[in-house]
């Protein structure tokens, strides 16, 4: 299965890695279109609003152009009327003409640019203009000092006529090519709209298209994610499928590890018992022999030999002490690994532990030996409680406690610390000695089965911290170690503040 | 346990594959003072084919010393076909074996065992269990077959 996982990875990742990098080159292209088709119908309608405004402009030359010849007709027929009737009434039309010519000329002036064709011919209309109201200023004047006749000798001079001729004819000039100008103008300003209108029909385009691919893309990058997610799916119910088997297998061999030190040593207590049997029966014979020896020696010391003397008096005794001192170590062993089968096939039973109390119980039962060692042994007072099973956690206390006691360095007085910490949802135990320490190449060999290190000056068989490591596991913890050789030790003991039932429930 | 009303002496038959413990245990019980006739069998058929055999039927109370540990079938298995048969069903049978697992043991008093003894591996140890063994034998009494 594992296999398969692999395999399903390595077929996803470069494929989805290709699709994508073009797809999205592809939408980032697609982008900057929309973004270009954007500035451009800014530039355009920015364009547009020119155009509005300077077709504006064109209309409004032309109209003021004409009102200059307008004003310039009306001051000659109030001028006209006024030299024919005498009246002064008449006069009403040149006077308001008088009153606007400034303001016409001013604003004409205003609307145009500054040099060129059109300036030329303003400047040109003004004169005129100026002309035409000098003449008539001239005549009107003239008649109003009833000089009549002169006035119309000035009329007769043509001048004014002349005037009025080069107002027109320039007027008409300028009209004229407002006229043009405002047609260009509309022309350019409807092809602006039109590429206007083609330049956002454009920019709609591309987002349809970019839409329709964006959503090709989100579609298959879709199927393609839920695809992989299947198959992650089916390669993480595989996994399980493996790590539950696997665990089974695991469970199935330490059942069988278990099964077989239990046999093994079972079978191994059976012929122990002959052999020690019959080693007593051996014993009790050899005391039999030895009181009719003692007899015969009393009686004729003649008939005993040395050789039969040292056999009687201390080959066998020496024999059966050896037979007796091996069994005796033999049945530990064969005890000790019962003990620790049975160990791994007791049910724990978790329920809440305090720690603290456990350690200040045990530090009691061995405060004895710890006087002999001018040791005290301080369990502080925060250590955490643990729920975990109580017989099997305070054996384990209870070696390490024994042990750091019992390995301390007599040259200084001991001092034993028991401290606990909790990390998340583990709790951390040390338990401290400034003892004899263990040296680095045997800090996996103490916890193996009858193995020892150091000084070989302590009574033991090496029982102790394989059963403590034995039971540690058992309640789903860890211990390890850190020592310095003539400093001390540190056993670290790693539990899960509650205890799980890890492999039963995986295995069932 | 030799005062039996029948007159008939109690026959123990002793069930135990190891002639070394079967022998310690011989030794012992004899030291105890029980002098009754002691059968022995190492496996598991021999010993039932004799205590259902003809002999035994009309030869008066039994009483079976039987080890768990068989080289044929289990203990549990000759506990279970004995206490299952009419006629041996109240031979009472004392399971003396090295096995002491807790279960084991009532599973065996379940079965109808009458006494459990674990062979204790020192030997002082073993031969005083075995001779205050013998002198529960030389007192209790045996209901005829």
């Amino acid at each position: 299965m594992p296999s398969g996982v692999s395999d399903a990875s390595a077929e996803i990742t470069p494929e989805t890695g290709r699709v994508e990098r073009s797809e999205i080159t592809l939408l980032i292209l697609g982008f900057a279109a929309l973004v270009a088709v954007g500035a451009a119908s800014v530039w355009l309608v920015d364009r547009a609003a020119d155009f509005n405004l300077q077709a504006a402009r064109t209309l409004e030359t032309g109209r003021q152009t004409m009102q200059a010849l307008a004003v310039a007709k009306d001051a000659e027929t109030g001028q006209r009327g006024f030299l024919l009737t005498d009246d002064e009434k008449y006069l009403l039309p040149y006077n308001r003409a008088l009153g606007e010519v400034d303001g016409v000329l001013k604003k004409l002036g205003e609307l145009l640019p500054p040099e060129g064709e059109q300036r030329t011919d303003y400047e040109a209309l003004k004169t005129a203009v100026t002309e035409k109201l000098a003449e008539l200023k001239q005549t009107v004047e003239l008649q109003r000092a009833g000089r009549k006749a002169e006035a119309l000798a000035v009329v007769e001079t043509d001048r004014g006529r002349l005037a009025m001729r080069d107002i027109r004819n320039v007027a008409i000039r300028m009209e004229e090519r407002e006229n043009k100008a405002f047609a260009d103008r509309s022309s350019s300003a409807a092809t602006a709209s039109n590429s206007l209108l083609f330049v956002v029909v454009l920019g709609l385009l591309i987002a349809a298209v970019l839409a329709f691919f964006a959503q090709v893309i989100v579609r298959r990058q879709t199927r393609t994610l839920s695809a992989a997610q299947k198959q992650l799916e089916s390669a993480n119910t595989g996994l399980e499928a493996a790590v539950v088997e696997r665990t089974g297998d695991l469970i199935r061999a330490n059942e069988e590890i278990q099964r077989f030190a239990y046999i093994v040593s079972h079978d191994l207590r059976a012929p122990l018992v002959n052999v020690m049997g019959f080693t007593s029966e051996l014993d009790a014979s050899r005391a039999v022999l030895k009181d009719q020896f003692d007899a015969f020696k009393k009686r004729d010391p003649g008939l005993v030999t040395e050789d039969a003397r040292l056999a009687v008096e201390e080959d066998l005794p020496e024999a059966i002490g050896f037979i007796r001192t091996s069994t005796a170590k033999m049945d530990r062993l064969i005890n000790a690994i019962l003990k620790l089968s049975r160990e791994g096939r007791r049910v724990v039973t978790p329920e809440s532990v305090s720690i603290k109390d456990l350690a200040e119980g045990i530090a009691r039962t061995v405060h004895q030996q710890a006087l002999a060692a001018d040791a005290e042994i301080v369990v502080e007072p925060e250590t955490p409680p643990l729920v975990t099973d109580r017989l099997a956690i305070e054996q384990v206390f209870q070696n390490l406690i024994e042990n750091a006691v019992k390995y301390l360095d007599r040259s200084r007085p001991g001092r034993v610390v028991v401290r606990g910490k909790r990390r998340g949802a583990m709790v951390d135990y040390f338990i401290e000695d400034n003892g004899r320490g263990i040296d680095a190449k045997d800090h996996e060999r103490v916890f193996e089965l009858f193995r020892r290190a150091g000084a070989q000056d302590q009574p033991g068989d090496g029982l102790g911290l394989a059963f403590v490591r034995a039971s540690v596991r058992r309640l789903g913890g860890t211990i390890s170690l850190t020592s310095e050789p003539g400093r001390g030790s540190t056993f670290l003991l790693t539990f899960p503040a509650a205890y799980r039932p890890q492999a039963e429930s995986a295995a069932s | 346990m030799s005062p039996s009303r029948s007159q008939r002496p109690v026959v123990i038959c002793m069930i135990e594959d190891d002639e070394g413990h079967a022998r310690l245990i011989e030794k012992n019980v004899r030291r105890a003072g029980v002098n009754n006739e002691i059968r022995h069998f190492t496996d598991g058929t021999s010993a039932l084919a004799y205590l259902t055999s003809e002999e035994v039927a009309g030869n008066g109370p039994m009483l079976i010393l039987l080890d768990l540990n068989l080289p044929d079938m289990t203990g549990i298995d000759i506990l279970t076909i004995l206490k299952n048969d009419e006629r041996l069903k109240r031979a009472p049978v004392v399971v003396l074996t090295t096995t002491d697992d807790k279960v084991e043991i009532q599973r065996c008093y379940d079965l109808g065992c009458n006494v459990y003894i674990t062979k204790p591996v020192d030997y002082d140890t073993f031969a005083t269990a075995i001779r205050q063994l013998g002198l529960f034998l030389s007192v209790m009494q045996v209901p005829d077959a």
